[in-house]
């Protein structure tokens, strides 16, 4: 009987299986790259109904975040402002009313206007968690996590794009060591804040009144260590008695 | 074989060129690989509804009826032309920072003053305030520095010094002259908050 396979097919099947190992790595390799919210969702900037400046408003003009989002602190939704708010400021008569680019401002707030419809403002939203998941801004902000931490610098973009992937395990990492970013609470709107800003013997009065220990004891405790976000976050944890949950129950209730 | 790893290093860097680097500006909505219930057909925050004939998912209270808690919007003293749905405010002093026809002095009795409640107009003052009237009360906001619009009202002047609380109060719930009404974005308490503390910049002030 001859050879029903040639002699090169002794080697086929090795060859298959390294094919095949090189292909699943590649498709792993831009899976792993490319299908992540730090691939999709980063940098989307999708084009609003008003091009709203949010370096000019909250930066260059220092406005509070809360002036327009003024429920973050109550509410489980960081509202989009009414119209109402952006007409306090260019309405008739006052900043820029008559600027093009507020025609939608117009059509909803101007009964005067000849395309006055009364109809919101459609807004488009970026930051969005599935339906599946709750987040609530106001658990997060008045327990020191400041918008930066999810926002990105708001202040510093003319157009806002998403900053952070907001994935599972994006979150769950500040969830298992929230100490990393948490600051003051007066400081939660200052996106540009950092450690240095901060002055080390009010910051100490302030854990001592609340841990009910005493100033001197808290700095000879940390002596030799860095005045950064961690040591920072590592006493506000403490003096707040922060622990986020991490069962799959407090997202997916 | 050897075609089969070129040809796989090819499409390889083909596919990743073409999906280019992280963090890229784009303006598409986001390339979702399991949309499961991402987006579930119910009315959320904020957001559009088909369901409903104004194509609004937040909805009114159905016509003469009054949520809890809340008070019917009653014919009150002032003048101004309100929505026909302001159920958010009673009729009392509290509410109004009126009596009757008249702008009431001093604070209601449900106001509790205390340091907190001055801290909080305080924060309140400088977020919802500052941007026209100024971190001191003055009148020379951010806002005076860019645009010629007409001036701020100086709330240190004596003219507002001798103004009623209940009038200030009133003032910024429904505005006055070109500042527009602040009853949607200030609670009712935080108003009253930001009137203590504009008393307190206005002793500061002196004279």
């Amino acid at each position: 009987m001859g050879n029903i396979f040639p002699r090169w097919t002794n080697l086929l099947a090795v060859k298959i299986l390294v094919c095949l190992g090189a292909l699943g790595t590649c498709v792993v390799a831009v899976a792993w790259y490319s299908f992540t919210p730090k691939f999709t969702r980063v940098g989307y900037m999708p084009q609003q109904p008003i091009p709203f400046d949010h370096s000019v408003h909250a930066g260059q003009l220092g406005m509070d975040c809360r002036y327009c989002h003024t429920h973050v602190e109550n509410s489980p939704h960081s509202n989009i402002p009414a119209a109402q708010v952006c007409w306090n400021c260019h309405g008739p008569g006052k900043v820029k009313s008559d600027s093009p680019k507020l025609e939608p401002l117009r059509r909803a707030m101007d009964v005067n206007d000849p395309n006055y419809t009364g109809k919101p403002i459609e807004w488009v939203q970026l930051h969005k968690v599935p339906d599946y998941a709750h987040f609530n801004h106001s658990a997060h902000v008045n327990r020191g996590v400041s918008c930066v931490e999810c926002h990105g610098r708001i202040d510093e973009m003319p157009v806002v794009y998403h900053a952070k992937p907001l994935s599972m395990s994006w979150c769950l990492e500040c969830h298992r060591d929230p100490g990393k970013v948490l600051r003051p609470l007066n400081e939660i709107t200052n996106l540009a804040w950092e450690a240095d800003d901060l002055s080390p013997d009010e910051f100490y009065a302030y854990v001592a009144g609340k841990t009910g220990t005493s100033t001197d004891e808290l700095k000879k405790a940390d002596t030799g260590k860095e005045w950064d976000r961690e040591l920072i976050g590592a006493h506000l944890q403490k003096a707040w008695g922060v622990h986020p949950p991490q069962d799959c129950a407090a997202c997916h209730h | 074989m050897r075609w089969f790893f070129l040809i796989l290093a090819i499409a390889t860097v083909a596919l990743v060129c073409a999906l280019g680097p992280r963090g890229q500006k784009f303006s598409s909505p986001p390339f979702m690989l399991f949309p499961d219930m991402d987006n579930q057909y119910k009315v959320k925050a904020q957001k559009p509804s088909p369901f409903f004939e104004n194509g609004q998912g937040a909805r009114t209270p159905v016509e003469g009826t009054v949520p809890l808690g809340y008070t019917y919007p009653g014919e009150s003293a002032d003048s101004v032309a309100r929505t026909s749905r302001d159920y958010s405010r009673g009729s009392d002093y509290l509410n109004t920072g009126l009596f009757g026809d008249f702008y009431g002095k001093g604070f209601p009795e449900e106001i509790k003053m205390d340091e907190a409640f001055l801290e909080r107009g305080k924060q309140r003052y400088q977020i919802t305030c500052t941007p026209c009237h100024g971190e001191a009360g003055n009148g020379a906001g951010i806002v005076s520095k860019y645009w010629a619009i007409p001036p701020t009202a100086n709330l240190i002047d004596p003219r507002v010094k001798e103004m009623p609380e209940g009038q200030i109060f009133w003032t910024i719930t429904h505005g006055k002259g070109l500042m527009g009404p602040y009853n949607g974005v200030t609670s009712v308490n935080d108003r009253w908050a930001i009137t203590a503390y504009l008393r307190a910049l206005q002793a500061a002030a002196g004279k």
